[in-house]
């Protein structure tokens, strides 16, 4: 079995090692100090396992988790998190509470064992970023994967968000991500006074939209500042609406 | 608004509280003047009723006169001159109500010239006891809200004392070291029982010299240092003077472990966390400065600068000062606290 250590400290991916080395079956093949690297080792080794710290550098674990595969099987280790707790329950094999014993490193192992072949489906990493973020608190940034690296879209320079099948494309500064998510639960992650959805299809930065101007007797078009046209819907306008007070 | 007057049902209690303070006064009215039953009854009920809703208003004057910071000069002028007035209008509303009864009631505009003596010492005596009582009340109220008050600011201070999060993970750095250097290990355990135990030893204390507020922030840099590494880079700057200032315990530590957890340890190279206290005009000045990653999915500040915040505000009122810079890869928290104010 292939692993992959993703923890900022030395010392915490020392203890990792230190009990991988009891356990011949498995082989170190990357140690990861920020996100970035990580995700990019998830790509090139393919590993069975992560083990994932979830305060780090560059991309937080839950970021991470978004951006590999999803039959990668992932072990959070954090030192406290109470309210995450459940949420990592559902999104990862295991979660490991710093400091932990080899034994429980042992257990967490023999889950990965029983759980071999599942996979995440693509909505939990979503979910789960949802759930440990505070109410009242929005997303900041969403990160995309660009080939093998990451992207970072800062909430404030995404455009507009086009729903296509199971992805969504994420249009900003010129160019347009592809990102495995509904259209809904990124409605649901970002501010809703800065972001309307317009349409069962499109999700509109407020601050894009120059006017919106009748088309037929029940749909809209709203025209954005580099004059893209987006359709607008009768429950779409109401909402953009209410959102400016009209 | 006064609480009496919130809800109809409180109001009308009160005004219930009123009858038994009514039949004394209307019997004296009936002794007095030698009133018929009726005709005190009359002269009694509105008045009465009057006197009730004038009886509430102490509430306004009583918060615009704090016993405590009212020069006793003016408190006595101000309530003599509200007790006349009181009086006058009391007195005025007795004989308002007798010239409308005179035809009805002939021997109430005698037997009012008699009592109108009376029902004015009354009424200023009833007036007078309502101030008391409002008195009793806010004061009552105000130390059950201080002391509510004190609570949430020690609950606060204990939760700010130690971080979880810092703790489990120091742990996890000496569960690490005991493999690979056992010195450090146990080194490392003796930084962090010191750093516990004097943290502990100052949340006890309202206010310590600002000298035993760096050493506690040089002791917890000492254990971050161990887990951080070369990553981890420090400077502090204090002016002798400073360290004799008096401060609220524990407000600089947990800005400077902002600093590491929000800052440093999400940058991958690290950085320098900036310190310096110096005597400036208003007081002390501190600034912890440093580097962080701006696009970071955690960089808000979060809890602890609110919670130092709250404690500052609690201990100067607005005398000190908490401000927060964050330009494009710099961030920077000055507290400006006046000089032995405590």
């Amino acid at each position: 079995m292939k692993a992959i250590l993703a923890d900022d400290e030395h010392l915490a991916r020392r203890v990792l090692r230190e009990y991988l080395e009891n356990q011949p079956a498995i082989e170190i093949v990357a140690e990861c100090a920020n996100g970035f690297e990580a995700v990019k080792a998830a790509a090139e080794h393919r590993p069975d396992v992560m083990f994932l710290d979830v305060q780090m550098p560059k991309l937080d674990g839950f970021e991470v988790l978004e951006l590999i595969d999803p039959d990668i099987a992932v072990v959070f280790c954090t030192a406290f998190d109470q309210y995450a707790m459940r949420a990592f329950e559902a999104a990862a094999v295991d979660y490991l509470l710093k400091p932990f014993s080899e034994e429980r490193f042992r257990a967490a192992l023999r889950k990965i064992e029983q759980r071999k072949g599942e996979v995440r489906p693509a909505s939990l990493p979503v979910e789960l970023k949802a759930a440990v973020r505070p109410a009242g608190e929005y997303l900041e940034r969403i990160v995309v994967k660009d080939g093998a690296r990451v992207h970072v879209i800062p909430a404030g320079k995404l455009d507009y968000a086009e729903a296509q099948d199971d992805y969504v494309a994420l249009r900003s500064e010129g160019k347009t991500w592809l990102k495995q998510q509904t259209i809904a639960s990124l409605e649901a992650a970002l501010h809703p006074k800065r972001f309307v959805r317009v349409h069962r299809g499109f999700l509109i930065n407020i601050e894009r939209i120059t006017r919106i101007e009748p088309n037929t007797k029940d749909t809209w078009v709203a025209i954005l500042t580099d004059g893209t046209k987006i359709p607008v819907s009768r429950g779409g306008y109401q909402r953009f609406n209410s959102l400016v007070g009209g | 608004m006064h609480p009496l007057l919130h809800s109809w049902k409180a109001t009308l209690l009160y005004l219930l509280a009123w009858v038994p303070v009514g039949l004394p006064f209307g019997l004296l009215m009936w002794r007095a003047g030698s009133l018929t039953a009726l005709e005190a009854t009359a002269l009694t009920v509105p008045v009465v009723i009057v006197l009730a809703f004038v009886c509430i208003t102490p509430w306004f004057m009583c918060r615009a006169l704090p016993l405590r910071s009212t020069n006793t000069l003016r408190l006595y002028g101000q309530w003599a001159l509200a007790a006349i007035v009181v009086t006058v209008i009391v007195t005025m509303v007795g004989r308002v109500v007798v010239s409308s009864l005179s035809g009805a009631l002939p021997g109430l505009e005698r037997g009012f010239t008699a009592v109108s003596p009376v029902l004015g010492a009354m009424s200023m005596m009833i007036y007078l006891l309502s101030v008391a009582t409002h008195y009793v009340v806010i004061e009552a109220q105000t130390s059950r809200r201080s002391e509510l008050l004190a609570r949430e600011a020690q609950l606060r201070a204990l939760k700010a004392q130690v971080n979880p999060h810092f703790l489990f993970n120091s742990l996890n750095s000496i569960s690490s070291l005991t493999a690979s250097d056992p010195m450090r290990a146990r080194q490392m355990c003796i930084q962090l029982a010191d750093f516990l135990r004097t943290s502990l030893r100052l949340g006890e204390r309202a206010s310590i010299p600002f000298r035993e507020e760096i050493e506690l922030t040089r002791m917890y840099l000492g254990v971050e240092q161990v887990r951080f590494g070369t990553k981890l880079r420090t400077s502090i700057d204090v002016e002798p003077a400073c360290g004799d200032c008096e401060v609220p315990a524990l407000v600089i530590q947990p800005l400077v472990e902002n600093a590491v957890k929000h800052g440093i340890a999400l940058l991958d190279e690290g950085g320098s966390i900036l310190m310096l206290g110096r005597i400036v005009k208003e007081g002390m000045r501190f600034t912890i400065e440093n580097p962080y990653d701006p696009l970071a999915p955690n960089s808000r500040s979060g809890i602890g600068l609110a919670n130092v915040r709250q404690r500052l505000e609690a201990r100067y009122g607005g005398a000190a000062r908490l401000d927060v810079e964050a330009s494009k890869d710099v961030y920077r928290v000055t507290v400006v606290v006046p000089v032995n104010a405590s």
